[in-house]
């Protein structure tokens, strides 16, 4: 499951939408490939950010890439695209993108964005590393990681509760057993004593 | 109506009232004997027709509390269709079949009326089958009653969520029937990389050079193709998106309703922890109990063995007493004797 890139791009509903932000992995390509497939990410990207309505979400697939769009229109006519391999789950892709939009629009104001090369926006590296784990970017799927590894750690506890029963159902057993045994010694010791009183 | 077998009980009463009157009239106990023996068994075929026909109502019925249950279902996405509509058609033929056993059952009746006497034996003979045909026709006619109703409650069902479907998802089947080609960037050609991409950054942003001519990539451009098929391309792609959005929203909730589930799980689990634990201090009660009872006792049989070691060590002097007293009389003993 990797991502290959994300980028935010102003994308006005008419007009050509420029690039504002935009970080890469491309470890997994080999070197020579690597320029290429920088490109095409960077176009696709332009591509799919401008077909998408403003207010929808998008998925494209491509090959063995699928693109998520997210336009998020309002007045900074902001888009976030990301483009990840088919194991990504669809849904924490959206989330992660919306994440990045509004982290964007609250870092960057808007009047830097006619100059997209002077924006500096280095969370967006930071957001592609991290996210590699689909379950960090979506705190829906994390809650649910962290209840399962909840309910294992209860199962386990309750294992360990039911052999605590079996160890004090033991222990009732012996402390009976110990209980006539102390009884027995106490009546034979009172015989003992009322007993031979002879001597 | 659950049936009582109580062919125990009428036979014993058979059997005592025969008894009783065997001694007069032995000869005419036999004859009743064969007549009991041969109406008997036109009896017992009647009814063992009868209770094939009432066991069949009986696993009918039961169907058809399935059936019931399965329709009364209204629930947008689980449907069991394949097996509603199996359970309706066996549920059809057994009905059917029930009524060709009880016609042929009405018809046999008949005829044994037709054969049999007039006495008084024959015509309660003939009044109880009656009955019991009736009786069975009855429920069979409810059996049915009911299964029109079933049918009847599973169509308006079915009515009622496709309605609720349309209004959740409003695209139309025919839209939903083509998405490969309502894709923006629908490109059945291989290779991004390579040779395929200079002559594509070439071209101009919007208008990316596609050999195939994806028709609705044309489509979404503005002025160029001419209002209607532009709407057109527009319908297609706004049901899609929203359609999408859909998606989108309805992976959002399923995944936040298992996160509910899981939690009410987690409650469960935790509550039976909590009940295993309270059991368990019954347990520890005992053992508190019984280990107090062990200390009072080993106390006691301690105290007893000190005061036995004190008496004893006290004793002795009264134990050389009671020696040398012995000891006294034994030399008196032997003096005497000897």
């Amino acid at each position: 499951m990797k991502i290959f890139s994300i980028s935010v791009i102003l994308a006005p509903s008419q007009g050509s939408s420029t690039t504002l932000a935009s970080a890469s992995d491309l470890s997994s390509f080999s070197f020579y490939q690597k320029g290429s497939v920088g490109e095409f990410m960077t176009f696709f990207s332009k591509t799919v950010a401008e077909r998408t309505q403003p207010g929808q979400r998008q998925s494209v697939q491509e090959n063995n890439y699928t693109a998520h769009a997210y336009n998020r229109g309002g007045p900074e006519q902001l888009a976030g695209v990301i483009i990840c391999d088919d194991e990504y789950p669809v849904r924490p892709a959206f989330s992660l993108l919306t994440k990045l939009l509004d982290d964007f629009a609250s870092k960057v104001p808007q009047s830097s964005f006619s100059n997209p090369s002077a924006i500096l926006f280095p969370e967006i590296n930071t957001f592609i590393t991290k996210y590699q784990d689909p379950s960090q970017a979506d705190t829906i799927m994390r809650v649910q990681q962290e209840l399962d590894e909840t309910k294992i750690i209860l199962h386990k506890t309750i294992e360990g509760v039911l052999q605590r029963g079996e160890k004090l159902d033991n222990l009732v057993d012996r402390s009976q057993q110990l209980s006539a045994q102390s009884k027995m010694f106490y009546k034979t010791a009172k015989k003992q004593n009322s007993c031979c009183v002879i001597m | 109506m659950p049936i009582q077998d109580r062919t125990n009980e009428f036979k014993a009463c058979v059997d005592s009232i025969t008894s009783r009157s065997s001694f007069p009239n032995r000869r005419g106990e036999h004859k009743q004997k064969l007549l009991n023996g041969k109406a008997g068994s036109s009896k017992s075929e009647f009814s063992r027709m009868a209770t094939a026909i009432g066991k069949d109502i009986s696993s009918t019925n039961l169907k058809l509390n399935k059936l019931t249950q399965l329709a009364k279902r209204k629930t947008l996405f689980d449907d069991r269709p394949v097996e509603i509509s199996e359970l309706t058609f066996i549920i059809k033929q057994d009905i059917a079949n029930l009524n060709k056993q009880i016609a042929s059952l009405r018809s046999y009746v008949k005829q044994q009326n037709h054969k049999g006497s007039t006495s008084a034996e024959g015509k309660q003979l003939e009044e109880h089958t009656q009955n019991v045909v009736m009786l069975l026709q009855s429920k069979l006619a409810s059996t049915s009653m009911t299964f029109k109703d079933v049918l009847e409650l599973r169509t308006q069902n079915m009515k009622e969520s496709k309605d609720r479907t349309e209004q959740f998802m409003s695209t139309t089947s025919s839209a939903v029937q083509q998405p490969p080609s309502n894709s923006i960037l629908f490109n059945p050609r291989g290779d991004p990389m390579g040779d395929g991409s200079p002559s594509r950054f070439d071209s101009k942003g919007k208008r990316p050079a596609y050999e195939n001519g994806d028709v609705l990539a044309l489509n979404l451009e503005s002025a160029e193709e001419g209002a209607q098929q532009h709407q057109n391309g527009n319908g297609f792609m706004q049901m899609q998106l929203m359609e999408q959005q859909d998606t989108y929203l309805q992976s959002r909730s399923t995944a936040i309703e298992s996160i509910e589930s899981t939690i009410a799980e987690l409650g469960q689990i935790f509550t039976q922890l909590a009940n295993m634990v309270a059991e368990q201090r019954e347990t520890v009660q005992r053992i508190d109990a019984d280990v107090m009872d062990i200390q009072s006792n080993v106390g006691g049989a301690q105290r007893e063995l000190l005061k036995y070691y004190a008496s004893i060590s006290s004793n002795r002097w009264l134990m050389l007493k009671i020696f040398g007293v012995l000891i006294v009389f034994f030399l008196i003993f032997i003096l005497v004797s000897g």
